[in-house]
């Protein structure tokens, strides 16, 4: 839970349009190459995930989540829902200590890790947030990480049902305008967004490229 | 001087087993031989009145309908109860062509006996000559039979199977249908039963092999021989009628597609001018 | 050369019957015969091969009966499963993929079945059928016949329900098979298992299925007064209510409406 409030910031908002995830990076050195830090994972084609926290322990956990998802669709031809997703990690959480019969090797200690889990599935776009305890709740709007005490008061005074797609990128570009010690730029955040494009049945998983959050920056 | 085989109509005794070697390869390269007609069936037969019952004694026999071929039904209303002699009548299971012919094959021979000594000829005559025709054939003739009929000794009534064995019993049952129709005679059957109540105990045996074997089905024959009268009831019960459908299977005239359509004309007209008159005598060469 | 002989545990039998499905654009009818054979013996005249999944979804099962109902009861116990997880009804679609995974998981020791799965698509309502064979393989049809007297049934509904070698009337529009009324095809069905039943000797007994209509369909009801016009003589028909039905519906099915129709074949 510690590793979590020291974890950068990360917020995560769902509109009738579709979910949208932002990161901050925490640039350490200018010599750091910012793109080689990856804090939103794709899960699958309609569901992503950012995190916050101890990022080693997130890629164990991505890993099961799309596992998960690909076995989903293998077995049943159809997208996972978002929610089973969120379940599949918090069981994975669980696995830690002494196992009972020794056949089946276990994780030492918990994990170190938040995600918020953002997709569009057939009920429509969610965001879940799950923690090393193994819990998953739903939210509308969500932050964690370092800055989520004051970028969850924001969310909570900006937030409402009907944002754009638009409106919420820029309501949490300026949540971590708000919380971010450096000045903004598209090197050291990190935007997604999982949206049902206009007439198509599929719901879309995307990393914001440079010159996407480079726009998006300016425009605010 | 050549002596035609009855059986074969070749020049030899017996059947011809010439394409036996090619069939077998032939077999062998196509993934089995056809399979013959089966008549799975249920055949039965009971003795009736005699003793001091004052009931005039005879033989009851009875035959669903139903001929298989494998799962599916080939005749839904096939005759099983064949024509031996006008006293003697023979109930077929088992392979359909072997005892079709094997019956006609008796029925002939009977005839000639019939003819040759003068006499009437007696069951176990019959009986006789379809056994030691059977076990000739080491049971790869496949007719497993019912003969019953009345002659000079008596009323008789005995199973052939198709190795040549044979039983004599008041009451007999054969056929994929054999269980079932025993069931009905093991706990109904008594000894000088009048003509109407073997009737009925024949029927009700044939029915329960038309209903619980799958081999038998439709319809009931049943035969009743008597010294002087032999009747055959030929569908006696029908208690599967077909039932109507309740659609129309009409096709409009039209539906069948062609590629090619060509209209000949076959009517052949000619016409003949006699070069001569026909001579008188000629015309009239009628004697 | 007199061959060795060799013993061979030999695990199936084949217990005869038939099933078959046909679908329309807002219905599907799903029927099978009730007799169940081995050799010329019949062990049951009234055993069922139709099956209700979920409130939209039935399931025919044909072949070997003992394999037939473990797959039936593994593939009701895997929906448990999944409602639980997921908190929703399986669409038919899934199903049928699950039942892929489940026969396929079985490749080298095989369910010997049949499969006929009927019912009506999640996201827009039509009637579906999809077919099995016993490792997997399957496909959405319009229509399927299996078991012992598929060879009698199949070419039959291929003539009458796709309209194969039918040419259309001159100037008329191509046959489109998918615009069958319920009557109709309630029509094909028991004249296809009266036929199969006179010519098949393991065919018979009683025709029992079910008929599922989607959410919003209105004409031709099988209640009331439509009755009359739709379903064949002798055919009686029971609306099945949802709470009845084993099913899983922890997600009350969109208003599906399931109907069991029977209709007596001959004994022999």
């Amino acid at each position: 839970m510690e590793a979590i409030k020291l974890g950068s910031t990360t917020v995560g908002i769902t509109t009738p349009h579709g979910t949208i995830l932002a990161v901050e990076k925490r640039v350490q050195s200018t010599l750091l190459e910012t793109s080689s830090i990856e804090k939103i994972m794709e899960i699958d084609s309609h569901i992503g995930c950012a995190m916050s926290g101890l990022t080693a322990d997130a890629r164990t956990m991505v890993e099961h989540a799309r596992m998960t998802g690909q076995m989903h669709a293998f077995t049943y031809d159809e997208p996972i829902k978002v929610e089973s997703v969120a379940q599949a990690v918090c069981d994975l959480a669980l696995r830690f200590g002494e196992s009972v019969d020794d056949d089946e090797a276990m994780m030492s200690r918990p994990f170190g890790v938040a995600l918020l889990i953002a997709g569009v599935d057939e009920f429509g776009p969610s965001l879940f947030h799950t923690d090393p305890s193994g819990t998953f709740t739903r939210y509308d709007a969500k932050a964690i990480g370092s800055g989520s005490d004051a970028a969850q008061t924001s969310l909570q005074d900006a937030y409402n049902k009907n944002m754009t797609l638009d409106e919420a990128h820029r309501l949490a570009l300026k949540i971590l305008k708000e919380v971010m010690e450096e000045k903004v730029d598209e090197n050291n955040i990190q935007l997604a967004q999982v949206v049902r494009a206009e007439g198509s049945k599929e719901a879309k998983f995307e990393i914001l490229s440079g010159e996407a959050t480079k726009q998006l920056i300016a425009a605010m | 001087m050549s002596v035609k085989d009855p059986i074969t109509g070749g020049s030899g005794i017996g059947f011809d087993f010439s394409n036996h070697a090619r069939n077998q390869h032939l077999g062998a390269r196509m993934g089995g031989l056809p399979k013959a007609t089966s008549t799975g069936t249920t055949i039965v037969g009971v003795k009736f009145g005699g003793g001091d019952s004052g009931v005039e004694e005879g033989v009851c026999l009875g035959a669903d309908t139903r001929a298989t071929g494998g799962p599916i039904v080939a005749d839904k209303n096939c005759e099983k109860i064949h024509y031996i002699a006008d006293h003697i009548r023979c109930c077929g299971a088992g392979t359909a062509a072997d005892t079709e012919f094997v019956t006609n094959l008796i029925s002939s021979n009977i005839e000639l006996h019939a003819l040759s000594t003068g006499r009437k000829p007696q069951v176990v005559t019959a009986m006789t000559m379809l056994k030691q025709y059977l076990f000739q054939y080491q049971g790869h003739v496949g007719a497993y039979l019912v003969i019953g009929g009345v002659d000079n000794t008596g009323s008789h009534l005995f199973t052939v199977a198709a190795h040549g064995s044979t039983d004599k019993l008041p009451y007999v049952t054969m056929g994929s249908g054999s269980m079932a129709a025993m069931a009905v005679f093991e706990s109904s059957f008594k000894e000088h039963m009048t003509r109407q109540e073997a009737i009925d105990l024949v029927a009700r045996a044939i029915r329960s092999g038309v209903f619980n074997d799958l081999g038998s089905g439709s319809n009931v024959d049943v035969c009743i021989i008597k010294k002087d009268k032999t009747e055959m009831l030929r569908n006696y019960e029908m208690p599967n009628e077909r039932g109507e459908k309740t659609r129309q299977y009409k096709f409009r005239r039209g539906t069948t597609a062609w590629t090619k359509e060509d209209v000949r004309s076959l009517v052949v007209s000619e016409t003949t001018t006699p070069v001569a008159a026909p001579l008188a005598a000629e015309a009239m060469d009628i004697s | 050369m007199p061959e060795a002989i060799q013993h061979r545990f030999d695990p199936y039998s084949s217990n005869g019957g038939s099933i078959l499905a046909i679908a329309g654009k807002d219905f599907a009818v799903v029927a099978g015969d009730t007799r169940q054979s081995e050799g010329y013996s019949i062990q049951s005249r009234y055993q069922k091969k139709v099956f209700p999944l979920t409130s939209k979804a039935i399931l025919a099962v044909n072949g070997f009966a003992a394999d037939g109902n473990n797959f039936v009861k593994r593939v009701k116990q895997r929906l448990e499963w999944y409602t639980h997880a997921h908190n929703k009804e399986m669409p038919i679609k899934s199903i049928a993929r699950l039942i892929q995974t489940m026969l396929y998981a079985r490749r080298m020791f095989p369910y010997y079945v049949y499969n006929v799965l009927a019912g009506i698509e999640e996201d827009d309502g039509t009637g579906a059928v999809y077919s099995f064979d016993p490792v997997g393989s399957y496909e959405r049809e319009t229509c399927r016949a299996a078991g012992a007297a598929q060879s009698l049934l199949q070419p039959f509904l291929d003539n009458q329900i796709y309209f194969r070698n039918h040419t259309p009337a001159p100037g008329q529009p191509p046959f489109d098979p998918s615009t069958h009324p319920l009557s109709t095809v309630l029509s094909i069905l028991v004249d296809s298992f009266s036929s199969a039943t006179e010519r098949h000797i393991e065919v018979g007994d009683f025709l029992e299925g079910y008929v599922i209509l989607s959410p919003g369909r209105t004409s031709d009801d099988l209640i009331g007064e439509g009755v009359k016009g739709v379903l064949p003589e002798g055919m009686t028909v029971e609306e099945q209510d949802p709470e009845d039905l084993d099913v899983q519906s922890a997600v009350a099915g969109k208003g599906c409406r399931v109907f069991l129709v029977r209709k007596e074949l001959k004994r022999d």
